[in-house]
């Protein structure tokens, strides 16, 4: 039987940062993951990372599992794929199938980081061929290169179902509508306003009744739900869809632990079944950890400072790392994982609603409710009292709304128009006193794509707007097409007259379009006449 | 159609071998390595199988090989998660009934 000073199962984000750290303090380390490729989520993750620089903010999910990668062969861990670890016993002994054969491993210690798995809710006809999970249409489009389908119809309006319904677009689907059982989104106003302004519309406090079709889905049936979430008769719509895409939560995978004898405790902030551990990942049986979702539902950020810390811990629980040393390093990433565990949307903030922001303006109802900010939430974000704001010249406008842990707009710009400030949760502030150049760093910067350059003064009677753009084909300078609102409604005719692409933009193609000055402040996206967010085009120009 | 050709992220996807195989009388291409369920959903293939005492359909749900909805009959074996299995040159893919084989009509 072979022996390792750690067992790591599970190679995503936390499994291989566990995996990293204590390898580089000398332990001899396997990794075991079910799928033919390690990453976990990783490799689905195509936007760019929120955070700070510390956290790898500003980078997209694929380029941080490629990096891991390198890390963990770098520092001599061995990853075994195709490996499930069917078991789990006492003197931390664990059960592999590796292909067909089933072999046993023995360890020292042992972190169990296999993630987290995806709720389903049933409805009618909820069995058919093309209702999948968002996880499902992930994997499709982001690592197979298929779409899941042409047109969907998502179910939950939490950060996955946000992302997802983006990517989906990004692949060339149409997304005919976002629901949501609760009455607002879920997930952060930025990912939701991305959509919005692609035309999605937004359906809160409603759920699917029925997916209609006989041997695959056809369509859709949606009702509005009263306060207990029951569907109120007569409130039924329908769409017509081939694929019907479930983001309704995740569950931690926690069965190994649950084998291996841990106490467990349920509890529905951590997203259900979880073992107790302590600040480090240690379970109730000494040199057994667990790290990342399967200890408590959050993101890759937080799962990836969870799996260095449980690395950590092992690597001192041997004595690999001393006492001093590791204390140091544990503080360091526990200011990090603090830092994440801020604002609105931590986890100690689940279930709570918030009516004004840190600092102290009233949150928009408009992008909980519909995805977008309406005129007065412009009025109120833009002219905030702490913040200056140009209306001639070339100019940041942010319309980032919400305490979420994210700075990376702050280090982009070098001329200091962007102050975010050392609480990484407040709200980004532009200081007018500075003049800003029109790089465009922060637009490629902002994860939220939250960010536009307005120049009020572009032309007699026009305005130029520069806006973020992730879609094929890439708008051509001189390309007439038509300027959206933040809902998605055609404005009117706007021609592109700038189309930047840089390497340090990271595949985000900065468009500058030319649209009468007073939609100087209205219009945030550009739609080409052929349709490249994959959004029908039946948005007629009223003019 | 349903293969994204070029993507404004990841660019074009890398595929193998583009090669030929069964799908019940019918014959299919789709790149070696890939899943086969990826291959018949280029095709725009929904069923895969159908359930053994209610014949209800059922087709790719979680496509990480946890869910086994899209399970069908390859090379003759039953109950093959065809989201996780890479698909091979010449391969005889059938529609699961049950446990067995769908009669296909000729
Ligand atoms: C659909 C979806 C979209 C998401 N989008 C985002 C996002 O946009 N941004 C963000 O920050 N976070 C996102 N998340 C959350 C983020 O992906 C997770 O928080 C993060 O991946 C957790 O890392 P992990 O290492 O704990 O688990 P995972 O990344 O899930 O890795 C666990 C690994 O363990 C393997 N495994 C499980 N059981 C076994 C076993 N018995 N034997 C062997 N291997 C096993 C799994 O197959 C997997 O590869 C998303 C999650 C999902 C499901
Ligand atoms: S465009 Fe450049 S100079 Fe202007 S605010 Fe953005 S990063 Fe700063
Ligand atoms: S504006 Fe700044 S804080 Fe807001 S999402 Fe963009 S980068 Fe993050
Ligand atoms: S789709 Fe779930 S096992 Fe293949």
């Amino acid at each position: 039987m072979k022996r390792y000073d750690l067992i790591v199962v599970g190679a995503g984000p936390s499994g291989l940062s566990a995996a990293i750290e204590a390898a580089r303090c000398g332990m001899s380390v396997a990794v075991f993951d079910e799928n033919a490729k390690p990453g976990g989520q990783l490799f689905k993750q195509i936007h760019k990372f929120f955070g700070s620089k510390e956290h790898q903010a500003k980078i997209r999910g694929f380029k941080i599992g490629e990096t891991l990668l390198a890390e963990a062969d770098e520092a001599g861990v061995e990853v075994f794929l195709n490996a499930t670890v069917a078991g789990i016993y006492l003197d931390k002994e664990v059960l592999v199938q590796i292909g067909a054969a089933m072999e046993h491993f023995k360890a020292d210690t042992i972190i169990i980081a296999t993630g987290a798995a995806e709720n389903m809710i049933t409805f009618d006809g909820w069995t058919l061929p093309g209702v999948i999970g968002a996880g499902a249409a992930q994997t499709m489009m982001n690592l197979y290169g298929i779409k899941p389908g042409q047109r969907v119809l998502m179910l939950g309006s939490g950060n996955v179902g946000l992302v997802v319904s983006f990517q989906l677009m990004q692949a060339g689907c149409e997304v005919v509508a976002l629901v949501d059982a609760a009455p607002k989104v879920g997930g952060y106003g930025v990912h939701a306003a991305k959509i919005a302004r692609c035309g999605v519309p937004f359906y809160l406090s409603h759920t699917i009744t029925k997916a209609e079709g006989s041997d695959c889905v056809s369509g859709v049936e949606i009702s509005q739900v009263d306060e207990d979430f029951i569907p109120i008769p007569g409130t039924q719509k329908h769409f017509d869809v081939d694929t019907i895409c479930l983001a309704v939560g995740l569950s931690p995978m926690s069965q190994l632990l649950k084998m291996a004898g841990c106490n467990m405790v349920d509890d529905p902030r951590r997203g259900g079944q979880v073992p107790q551990v302590d600040e480090n990942g240690e379970t109730s049986i000494p040199g057994l950890f667990a790290a990342g979702d399967v200890s408590g539902i959050e993101e890759a950020s937080s799962a990836m400072i969870k799996g260095r810390m449980s690395g950590l811990a092992a690597a001192a629980y041997l004595g690999f790392l001393n006492e001093q040393d590791k204390d140091n390093r544990l503080a360091d990433l526990e200011v990090a994982l603090d830092s994440l565990h801020q604002g609105m949307f931590a986890p100690g903030s689940k279930g709570k609603t918030f009516a004004k922001t840190d600092e102290g303006i009233a949150v928009s109802q408009s992008l909980l409710k519909k995805g977008y900010l309406d005129d007065a939430d412009i009025e109120r974000f833009i002219h905030r009292p702490d913040q200056t704001i140009k209306n001639s010249g070339i100019h940041p406008v942010i319309e980032c709304t919400q305490n979420i842990p994210c700075n990376p707009c702050q280090d982009a710009c070098t001329r200091g128009c962007i102050k975010v400030g050392k609480t990484i949760t407040a709200l980004p502030r532009i200081d007018a006193a500075n003049s800003c150049t029109g790089c465009g760093m922060c637009i490629a910067s902002c994860s939220g794509q939250a960010i536009f350059l307005v120049d009020e003064d572009y032309a007699p009677g026009y305005a130029s707007i520069t806006l973020p753009y992730e879609f094929l084909p890439r708008p051509q300078k001189g390309e007439l097409g038509t300027a959206l609102s933040r809902s998605g409604q055609p404005l009117g005719h706007a021609e592109i007259i700038d189309v930047r692409n840089a390497k340090a933009f990271d595949q985000t193609t900065l468009v500058t379009i030319k649209v009468p000055v007073e939609q100087a402040m209205t219009a945030r996206f550009y739609q080409p006449k052929t349709n490249a967010a994959g959004q029908s085009g039946k948005k007629e120009i009223r003019q | 159609m349903n293969r994204i050709s070029e993507h404004p992220i990841l660019g074009e996807t890398e595929k193998g071998q583009l090669v030929t195989f069964f799908m019940d009388d019918k014959m299919m291409e789709g790149y070696a390595g890939e899943p086969i369920a990826v291959a018949l959903k280029a095709a725009g293939l929904m069923v895969h199988r159908y359930t053994h005492k209610a014949h209800e359909p059922r087709g790719i749900f979680c496509a990480i090989g946890r869910c086994t909805d899209c399970v069908m009959i390859v090379d003759g074996v039953p109950n093959i998660r065809t989201c996780i299995t890479p698909l091979v040159a010449g391969m005889k893919v059938q529609t699961q009934d049950g446990v067995t084989a769908l009669e296909v009509n000729k």
